[in-house]
This record gives C-alpha cells, structure tokens and sequence, in this order.
C-alpha cells in the first residue's frame, strides 16, 4: 500500500534503488549464469574441422565413434549401482537406530553420523590410505581371508564401496526425520489388526517412507551421476573426471577437447534437468501426509525371532565397524611418528603431534654413503607453507562466498515474500534456483572456459588468469550455493508472521528497521545456519577445486590429494601421509563445531538462551558460595544483577 | 472519535465492503462482529491504515486520516497472534515503539515500567523473552506495548481466538477491566458471539461487506434487525407452517422463536400463547441448564429450560409447550 502521497515529477528514492538491484540482479544473472553456460553450449555445435570450416556435429560424430560413451555408461553404471548399494545401507541404518530395538543404538547412530563430519576427498583419501595395496584395513583383511585379491581397492569396486558409505548422510538426516514423524497409533492400529511386525514394517511404515526415499534416491542417482573426487582419486574413467582432463587439455594433444567436454557436461545437464523435474513432478503430486490430529512418538519394536534379533545385531555392528574404522584409525594415525604412518602399522610407541605442529629436519644415508639433512622434511599441518596456504585460501574463499550467497538469498527472498503472488517474484526465485538444474561441473567448466579470455563485461579481465582466479572461485561457489540456500532462507521466512510486520510498522518503524530489528533476528539463526553448512561444504570442496585449480587457486582439497604425490622422495615430505591424516582431523573437528553450532546452539530461541543464562548465573552464585564467597552470594539477586 | 464514510474496499474484482459508515464513540468498546469473511477484519485494517479503501473517507478525531501513513494514525493494534517479537525480550518489545519514537532512555524506562504495573507484569517479567510467558500474560504485553505509546484509539483483532476456553473468559474479563481503567476507545473484533455481547458498549454485526445492525447488546440480541442478526448471535428455532398457521403468523415472513422463550410444562396464561402437546426426544445436560429436543407442532422444537434440580424431564416424556406471540422474530422473506 502507498502511505505518502508524492507530487508530480517528483523521483521516490526507493525507485532508484529498485532501478539499481535490477540492474545488478539481471547483470549478475545474465553474466555469471547464463552467457558462460550458453557459450558452453553453443562450442559443442562450433567445433571447427582440420580445413578451419564449422561442423555443427563433428564433435557428436566424434561422440558417437570414440570411447566416450563408455566415460556416460560408467557414469551410469556407478549411478545404478550407487541407488541400490546407499539405499541398501541407508535405510539399514535408519531402520536399526530409529525403528527396531536394537542394544546400542545412540552409540550406532554415531557411528553412521559420522560422514556428516567426515566427507568428501578427506574421506576417499582416507579410505584410500586404509584399503588400498599395503593399506593396514587390506593387510587385516588378507591375514584373515587368504585367497582375497590384495589390489581390490581400486576403479569401480573401489569407488562403489567408498561411495556407498559416504552417501548415506542424507539418509541418515532426512529418512530419520521420516520415520521419526511415523504415528505410532497406526502402528499399533495394524499389530491390532493382527498384521506381524515384518508385515507392519513393509505395508504400514515403508509407505510413509516412500516419499522420502523416492528423493534420496533421485538425490543418489545425481550424485553417483556427477561424482568427482572418488573416480579420480580411486581411478575409475566416469564423465567428471573426463571433463576436468579435457578441460585442461589443449588440440595439439587431441581433437577439439574443449568441445567434447562441452558435450560431457551437457550430457551430464541433460541426465539432471529430466531427473530433478521427474522429482518435482512426483513431489508436487503430493505425499503420504500424516492425518493424524494427535501423533503418537513411536516406539522401537522388538525383534520377536531370537535368530533374526542376532542377525540384525550382527548386520548392525559390523556396519558400525565399517562406519568408524576408518575414522578411528586416521585419527589414530594422525598422531603417529612418520615412519608407522608410512609404513601403515600402528607403533604403540610413536605416538607424536608433529603431523600437526613444528617442523623437524632429516637425516639420511644416501647410496654414495654421504648423510644428507633434509631441513624442514617433517612438519605439521600448521607449519607446512602448502597446507597452511591451501587452509588459509579454502578458509577465505569459502567464507567469502558463503557470506556472499546469504546476502543475496537474503535480500532476494525478503523482496520475493514483498512481493508473493507477482510474477517478478516468481522470476527472481526462478533465477536463484536455476543453478540447481545445472551439474557443478558444467558451470564450473563454462566458467573456467568462458573467463579464461578478457571478457568486456567483468572490466575486460580474464578471471581465470593468476589471482583473479580467486575471485572466480568465489562467484561459482556463490552460484552453485544459491538454490541451497535459497530454499533454506525461504522456509525460514515462511516462519515469520505476517502481524509481526504490520506490528512493527504499526509501532512506526520503516521498511529497513522493521527488515533490521524484527525480520533478521527472527531468520538469522537460520541464515547462519545455511552460511555455516555451505561454509563447511567449500571448505573442503573438491570438485570445483579441481576444475578452477591453478597455481594462485590450490585450494585445501586439491592440497590434500597433491600432498602424498611426493612423499619420501630424495628425503622430502616425509610425513606427507601423517598431515594427510591430521588435515582430516582438523576437517573433523571444523565439521563438527560447526554442526554443533548450527543444530545445538543455533536451534535455541530467546527464551532458551535466557534460561540457559539464569541456570548458568545460579551455579556460578552456588559455587561462589561455596568455595567461601558467601557474602556475595547472601545479596539478594537483584541487587546483584544492578552490580 | 472513529468515523467510517462509506467506504468501500476492493481486492482485485473483488468487493470486499460495500460504502460501511461506523461511527465509534470516545471511550466506547465497539465490537465488530461476524462470521469468517465478513469483512469485519477488513475494516479494521482500513481504520488502522494497512488497507487503502477505493472510496470513502476515514475520519479521527475529525480529521481525515484516510490517506495518513500507519505510523502517523496514532492507533495502537493488538493483533490476533499478539506479533510479539520472539527474538526480543518482553521489555524490549514493550520498548519497542518508543525507541522508533527516539525518547531518551530513561523516558522510555520510566514509561515501560509504568504501563508494566499497570498491566500487572513484574519487573522479572519484564526480562524474560516472549516465550518463557503464559498465553495472559503474552495478551497483557501486547496490550503493554499497544499502550505504552499513548494512541488515541486501541484496536484488538481478535486477541482472544488463540486461547482455551477458560482463559478466554478470565482474560475477556480482565481486557474489561483493562478498557475501563484506561478508558480508551477500543475497537473489537471477534466472530464469537459471546465476547462480543459481554465485551462490547455496542456491536457492529457484519455479514458479506455489509453492517446489518449496529446497536447494544440487548438491541442486536432481543430485537436483531434482520434475519441474519437473529440466527448468527444465539440459537433461534425456526417456526414451521403448522405452528405458524395455528398461531395466526403472516405466510410471507419467516419466523423465529429463540430458544429461551420457549415454555415448558409453564403456566402461560398472560399474553397471546399457542400451546401445544409434545414429546422430549432427547436432552443435552449442560449443568447450568438443560437444552431439550421436543416434538411438537409437527417440528423439532430446541428449548432451553434453567436446570431447578426438580423439573427434569426424560426423553418419551409428554409436555405442553407453550410460545408467547410477542416473542416470535418475524422477518420479510428474501427473493430466492
């Protein structure tokens, strides 16, 4: 509604500034979303033969006769599998903690909890160093099945068990979230009924779950589709990986590679835009929504067949060992001297924090007889010039543009709940989203292609050139975190009453104070919240890292993967591995904090935070009292608090 | 005090009120009262300024205020949630208009607390965060906080709708008191029938965008305007063609009986009474009294009969029901 009444020719300054976030937003969306990807796209029908002609289809005809169908079908075959092998797990270990009575089950749950905090190249380098060759979890395994294939850690097989217990997060928060919102009331309606648990678990619970599952495996599927860091570090030729190398790759080497990953990527685009809008399509066809008035929490069933109770206790625990192996031994190893790092055996007596702090020398026997010194070979992962850059970059960046993706989302929502129910609304948030549809990779690829000539628009700079490929970092980490924290931010607002607005200006503050002192706060724990999660993604991220890497752009992923290249050699890097395990830890610990601080202090309101604060004041005046400060725990509390 | 002319608001093609003219008394407790998408929530944003009508004048105090930005009308709301500010803590949000107002500190200390003993929260209270406080309480920070700034008027959008039954009524009597002690104008809404005849100085019934009675309580109540008014404050019976035959009614009205002033085994000999042979068919016991269903005059007659502890009467049971003409509600059919 318009409250002032304005004279002719007279300009509102709020129209300028909606001129001006116009403006910026159709620039910023314009040239970081959608010319990059277009110019993509448009290279794949570019391509020009050895005679300099244009042939629109020379690089399908290359497609088509080439192996590169084989990098699609790998892709396609880790996707398939990765479906069955997470949702197998997944839904075990959703089942086991929340549904059946199983001894243990907080403890379980941890352990399956634990790739919320130990993820992405931290884990596959991780699990690399525990299972490959000479890794100690093969060695164990070999010693106790003899005729096993000590090599077996490698390409698919590899990248598939690595993948299947790294992806079973989502499962682990969301199907969770499901079964706990199950109403036990209908549970025992069917036991009344005379229907036996197992018949209640598939024809009463399960289809409550389906919903959830049908996304977690669409989500799956995307991710086996588009994974990155396993295949490359594992070995295993899938589409990503192909275009990375591509990318890198100049036509001297090969025929048009920048074509053909153009081609991959859009492959990879097409595979997610029918997947995602197959998902909306099932979503918006509704759900199995609860209709009960009054829920009933429901209640762990027992396993009635003894021999199935020991079956399933088993199942549980030897995925808790699967689970927390590798956590517990790289935690382990992170405090082992470099040689039983290296060596891959645990010395009870090597314990040291030199993979993390202080650097050491060492000295050795070369072949001639002559001992050399090498200065600094040993350090710790905060003392090590690499790793600390690769921390400090990761650390900016990430920060950076997490920040940067709240601002946006935050001032774009604000605008588009002003202004629900229009179609500049419906727009802006369809822009915002569009990201989504897209593979990273192919954005990323776009980018590091489309920016790596002087472009007029961003000043007539090449962004992919030295330092400026920071900045490049920081607008494809923005984009590709948007929709993310799009739908996050937006819930968040849906929990703001619309009274609470018309109160504020009711009390007279302006549009910015109400926005400032009312809507912020209200929301902020959640955009925190959103700012912390992507945070902790782009620390540690290893997909664009790799696709963006360059000498002023190694970010904390790439150190990780680079840092065992060169271990030992001419007596450099000899705790490569030992920083490697320690790198992890710290990820850990990051992770960790930061899910503590989203989902244990962030989640308190006011009142709880009040509480909390008055619970704290009243130990601290017991305690004064009795370590003999009575007196000022005799004064009545009021006074105290005037003090 | 408020005065509404002719005003007219639309949504789109919509129109939501059609030329409304109210004219609120200082001091007075004025009820808007209604079913749901009445208009009667509608109104009450136009007089507070959230909603621009497309014609008609709103009038304070004289002036015209139609076109006179919210913060400048100087009405305070107390909303149907309360809109307390959940990240702010009760003195904070008491404080909160006062601040935007830009007094000095101890101005705005000296008016929180003041308002704060008045509205009877205790400077712990005061401390706390929104949450940490009962549904009354919570109800008594947001009038805190509609008052502390002085406004010439008080609007409440039903406050009272989010609570149970019990804290409603404690909490309806205690807003009476409130009004009265402050003696400020107030403007009610509700859709409950009850509030409004206990609350209210006068009453503004609504039905689709139209006022159809303003008046007391006992006017809305005994002598309801229109048929509308009858049926949506307390329950009425509808007299069929037997009775209305047998007792000489005119066929081109409808006719109502409320439930009260229907006898029951009575001695109705002063008056123009029909009386009429009938049959309990079931009884509702709600404690204070007692609601009977009765065959009689070839319909089902609801009565309501005071619960004496003696006179009690069991389903199957022959009774004589007796109506007094005077108290038949005679309204003008409406054209199909």
């Amino acid at each position: 509604m318009q409250n002032t009444i304005r004279r002719k020719g007279q300009i509102d300054p709020s129209m300028i500034y909606k001129v001006f976030g116009g403006v910026l937003f159709i620039y910023l969306f314009l040239g970081f979303m959608v010319i990059p990807c277009i110019n993509t796209l448009t290279s794949v029908f570019t391509a020009k033969d050895k005679a300099g002609n244009t042939d629109p289809l020379a690089v399908i005809r290359f497609f088509l006769a080439g192996s590169m169908p084989s990098f699609v079908w790998n892709s396609l075959k880790l996707a398939i599998c990765l479906v069955i092998t997470v949702n197998v797990v997944g839904i075990s270990i959703v089942l086991l903690t929340e549904y059946f009575d199983i001894k243990g089950a907080k403890i379980l749950r941890i352990g399956y909890m634990t790739t919320l905090i130990y993820s992405g190249v931290a884990l596959v380098t991780g699990y690399q160093f525990l299972y490959d060759g000479n890794g100690i979890m093969t060695k164990w395994l070999v010693e106790m099945f003899p005729g096993m294939n000590k090599q077996w850690f490698s390409g698919f097989n590899a990248v598939l068990f690595t993948m299947t217990f790294a992806c079973t997060s989502n499962h682990a928060l969301f199907l969770r979230n499901a079964i706990r919102g199950i109403d036990y009331n209908t549970v025992e309606a069917a036991r009344n009924m005379g229907a036996r648990p197992f018949k209640v678990l598939f024809k009463v619970v399960m289809p409550t779950l389906l919903p959830t599952l049908f996304s977690l495996t669409v989500m799956t599927f995307i991710t086996g589709l588009c994974a990155m860091s396993a295949p490359t570090l594992l070995g295993y030729n899938s589409i990503n990986p192909e275009i990375v190398r591509l990318a890198g790759s100049t036509t001297a080497d090969e025929a048009f590679p920048q074509a053909r990953a153009a081609l991959l990527s859009v492959i990879l685009a097409l595979f997610t835009i029918v997947l995602l809008l197959f998902l909306n399509h099932y979503e918006h066809k509704g759900h199995y929504l609860s209709v009960s008035k009054t829920k009933a929490k429901l209640v762990k069933q027992k396993i009635q067949n003894p021999a199935a109770n020991v079956f399933a206790h088993i199942y549980a625990y030897v995925l808790f060992i699967i689970y927390m192996t590798p956590v517990v031994m790289i935690i382990l190893f992170a405090f082992q001297n470099w040689s039983a790092v290296r060596t891959k055996t645990l010395d009870l007596g090597g314990w040291t924090l030199s993979n993390f702090f202080g650097v050491e020398n060492y000295s050795y026997t070369r072949s001639n007889g002559k001992v050399t010194t090498r200065v600094g070979a040993i350090s710790g992962v905060f003392s090590n010039e690499k790793t600390v850059g690769g921390i400090r970059l990761s650390f900016i960046l990430s920060a950076l543009a997490a920040a940067l993706a709240c601002v946006i989302v935050v001032v774009a929502v604000n605008y588009i709940f002003k202004h629900k129910n229009k179609k500049r609304a419906a727009l802006i948030e369809g822009c915002l989203l569009f990201p989504w549809l897209l593979p990273t990779i192919l954005i990323c690829y776009s980018f590091r292609i489309f920016f790596n000539n002087d472009v007029w628009y961003v000043f007539g700079q090449n962004l992919y050139y030295k330092e400026n490929v920071r900045l490049l970092i920081i607008i494809a980490y923005t984009v590709v975190k948007l929709p993310f924290a799009l739908r996050m931010v937006k819930a968040a607002f849906y929990a703001i009453d619309d009274e609470l607005e018309d109160a504020a200006r009711n009390l007279g503050a302006s549009n910015l104070v109400t926005f400032l002192k009312v809507k912020l706060p209200i929301v902020l724990p959640s955009v925190l919240a959103v700012f912390a999660l992507n945070f902790n993604a782009l620390f540690t991220e290893y997909d664009m890292g790799a696709t963006f890497q360059s000498s002023e752009g190694t970010t904390y992923a790439m150190v990780i993967q680079s840092m065992c290249n060169e271990e030992g050699r001419d007596g450099m890097n000899m705790n490569a591995s030992g920083r490697r395990c320690a790198s992890t830890v710290f990820i850990m610990i990051v992770s960790g904090l930061i899910l503590y601080l989203v989902y244990g202090v962030g989640s308190r309101d006011l009142g709880e935070r009040l509480a909390i604060r008055e619970k704290r004041r009243k130990r601290l005046q017991k305690l004064k009292g009795r370590l003999g400060m009575g007196h000022a725990s005799a004064e009545p509390a009021e006074q105290q608090e005037t003090v | 005090m408020i005065k509404l002319s002719d005003i007219v608001v639309k949504f789109g093609d919509f129109e939501a009120l059609h030329n409304i003219n109210v004219h609120v008394k200082e001091g007075e407790f004025f009820t808007f009262l209604g079913p749901s998408g009445c208009g009667k929530t509608t109104t009450l944003r136009t007089i507070t300024g959230f909603i621009e009508p497309v014609s008609g004048t709103v009038f304070m105090q004289g002036k015209d205020i139609t076109n006179v930005p919210i913060e400048k009308r100087n009405i305070g709301i107390v909303f149907q949630s309360y809109a307390l500010f959940p990240t702010m803590t009760v003195h904070d949000n008491i404080a909160f208009g006062l601040k935007i107002k830009k007094l000095k500190k101890d101005e705005i200390e000296k008016k929180v607390k003041a308002i704060a003993e008045k509205v009877d929260l205790s400077d712990e209270q005061l401390k706390k965060a929104v949450s940490q406080l009962s549904g009354g309480q919570q109800q008594r920070v947001a009038i805190a906080r509609a008052l502390v700034t002085e406004p010439a008027i008080i609007c409440m959008d039903e406050p009272l709708s989010n609570l149970d039954a019990k804290l409603r009524v404690q909490l309806r009597n205690e807003l009476k008191k409130m009004q009265k002690d402050f003696g400020i104008t107030t403007i009610y809404v509700t859709h409950d029938q009850e509030e409004a005849l206990t609350l209210s100085d006068r009453i503004a019934v609504f039905n689709k965008g139209y006022i159809e009675q303003i008046g007391t309580p006992n006017e809305v109540y005994n002598y309801s305007a229109t048929e509308f008014v009858a049926n949506f404050i307390g329950d009425i019976n509808p007299i069929g063609n037997n009775i209305m035959e047998a007792m000489g009614l005119n066929p081109a009205e409808n006719h109502f009986i409320r439930l009260e002033r229907v006898h029951v085994n009575t001695d109705t000999a002063s008056g123009e009474v029909y009386v009429t042979d009938g049959v309990i068919e079931s009884r509702e016991y709600y404690g204070l009294y007692i609601k009977y269903y009765i065959s009689a005059g070839g319909q089902t007659v609801k009565v309501i009969e005071k619960n004496d502890g003696i006179n009690i009467y069991e389903a199957g049971e022959k009774v004589k029901v007796g109506i007094h003409k005077a108290d038949v509600m005679s309204y003008t059919k409406k054209e199909a």
